[in-house]
């Protein structure tokens, strides 16, 4: 089949699951925002506030190679960074696996795969905007205080974000297929979430962390969640293309467990309810 | 009076064996459940650990003290976890299915079914992670006597406190289609408390403290546990456990003239 085929074939099935995904978001806007932004807003606050007492009577000081003033960009960069990576929905494909619900992506000719990562795409969109004027306004009001990054390194930047997000998204699928052998996993989505959170970079930069973590880390695909996007952002792009290796490496990884997983999982399957 | 404590005690034993019971059906999910809280109880002590290996002090605090500081709040987010949490996120639910009419009808306390009914046994087990680690940090900071009697209190205070608040705010479900918002908003309130109060701006503080005062929930009985001859940290906590108990029994009622029952 030609690429122009498989364009006609595949983008008003993904398009119509987008158009779909951003009408259930909006329909609960307050708890979107609830949930989706808030977490972030207030996580910035906590830190903006923590790291302001670190500093206080000393700005210019050096803590772990970081003025106050290129600590508060980093995290900004990290908020944004974070908006656009921390889309999962895992719950939601364990919850229709228990409750026999995955039946119909069997018979569709839409996979569910395809079903998740069309959602997932939507709501990257979605927080996109959020990011973009997010963006926009603190550099209205913070105009000479932030420095706003080339336009290369932006679109580097935003190549390393949306890798990681892709991982993301692999690894939250793959969190929900392991509802073809346990009831919940909610709790693995959560444990996985507080271990990029902290292996990221998101609290304290990774550059405060010891050495031989700094150098374990290099091979994981955390700190392109928020530390390398963020430095890269920052005007640093040291380490970027061996990030981008590994990024690649690790996307590739889960997305063919990911198939195998769900191959093995659907042989458990008992399609409850049918 | 004994008659009563009696009976809530028996319903109590009731409900902390059927929720024991229905651990065990998912063994997996149980052994899980005490994993999540321990990588975020670690992640979270290693978070202050690795900071302070680069500055001094954060605010008037040292090391030691964040770090008692982080224990006693974190033994705090245990006990809420174990014989709280569940509950806030079933209780929007209940108010939208009409299922809330069951705990109504009952001759016990509507707030007391709504809220106590499920009990998490698996974070029960954690208190091995977070009662070490308050002792240890404890020990660090060199309590008074005073203060290790006091301890077992402080924290107990906090956790009325926190749950007294979180309640309150739990009564905004009666006027919401979904009321799963106001559990973000509490989550969220709880990630604000895990921090000392002097870590926030002025304005945020004095919000946080005296308006919905979140930031009393660890930093009041850490206060005084660190410095006893200061109880006034303590007599706010007090006050506001106590206003915050008026209010949530104030917008319970008001909240149950909205609440429409089952079906609709």
């Amino acid at each position: 089949m030609n690429p122009k085929a498989l364009w006609s074939l595949y983008l008003p099935k993904w398009g119509a699951t987008m158009q779909v995904a951003w009408s259930n978001l909006l329909v609960y806007r307050l708890n979107f925002l609830l949930s989706a932004i808030a977490p972030l807003v207030v996580f910035l606050v906590v830190k903006l506030s923590l790291w302001y007492r670190v500093y206080e009577g000393a700005p210019s000081a050096l803590v772990g190679g970081f003025t106050f003033s290129q600590m508060a960009t980093y995290h900004l960069w990290v908020f944004l960074t974070s908006l656009l990576v921390f889309n999962g929905n895992a719950t939601k494909i364990s919850e229709d696996i228990r409750m026999g619900k995955i039946t119909s992506y069997l018979i569709y000719p839409f996979s569910l795969w395809e079903f998740h990562g069309a959602t997932f795409l939507a709501r990257t969109l979605v927080q996109l905007g959020i990011a973009a004027t997010t963006l926009t306004g603190v550099w209205a009001f913070l105009s000479g205080q932030v420095h706003f990054p080339e336009p290369h390194t932006l679109a580097l930047g935003l190549l390393l974000t949306l890798m990681a997000a892709g991982f993301w998204f692999w690894a939250n699928y793959l969190v929900g297929l392991i509802g073809f052998w346990m009831e919940e996993t909610w709790t693995l989505m959560v444990m996985l979430q507080i271990l990029a959170y902290f292996l990221s970079g998101s609290l304290i930069p990774l550059s405060f962390y010891p050495p031989w973590l700094q150098g374990l880390l290099n091979y994981t695909p955390f700190p392109a969640i928020a530390y390398l996007p963020a430095r890269v952002l920052m005007g640093e792009s040291a380490g970027v293309i061996q990030a981008l290796w590994v990024l690649g490496f690790w996307n590739l990884g889960a997305a063919l467990l990911a198939q195998l997983v769900w191959k093995k999982g659907l042989r458990l399957y008992t399609a409850a309810g049918m | 009076m004994g008659s009563r404590i009696k009976q809530y005690l028996s319903i109590y034993g009731s409900f902390f064996s059927t929720s024991f019971s229905a651990a065990m059906s998912f063994r997996g999910h149980f052994v899980l459940l005490i994993l999540m809280d321990l990588v975020f109880y670690y992640t979270h002590l290693v978070s202050i650990d690795i900071l302070y290996d680069h500055i001094q002090t954060i605010g008037i605090w040292d090391r030691q003290q964040l770090l008692f500081f982080a224990s006693v709040m974190l033994a705090i987010n245990q006990i809420s976890m174990t014989l709280v949490s569940e509950n806030y996120w079933i209780f929007p639910l209940s108010i939208r299915t009409g299922e809330l009419d069951f705990s109504l009808i009952k001759p016990v306390n509507a707030v007391f079914l709504s809220f106590f009914r499920i009990i998490r046994p698996g974070s029960l087990i954690n208190v091995c992670f977070t009662g070490p680690a308050v002792v240890y940090f404890g020990l660090q900071v060199g309590l008074s006597p005073l203060a290790w009697v006091c301890l077992p209190f402080a924290v107990v205070g906090g956790f009325l406190l926190q749950n007294a608040i979180e309640m309150f705010l739990s009564c905004a479900m009666f006027w919401m289609m979904d009321g799963t918002g106001i559990n973000f908003i509490r989550v969220e309130l709880q990630q604000l408390a895990r921090w000392p109060d002097f870590v926030y701006p002025r304005l945020l503080r004095s919000s946080l403290t005296l308006v919905l005062p979140v930031l009393l929930i660890g930093s009041g009985p850490v206060r005084f546990l660190l410095d006893p001859t200061d109880g006034w940290p303590l007599v706010w906590l007090v006050g506001f456990l106590g206003l915050f108990w008026l209010l949530l029994g104030f917008f319970w009622r008001l909240g149950l003239k909205a609440y429409e029952s089952a079906s609709s």
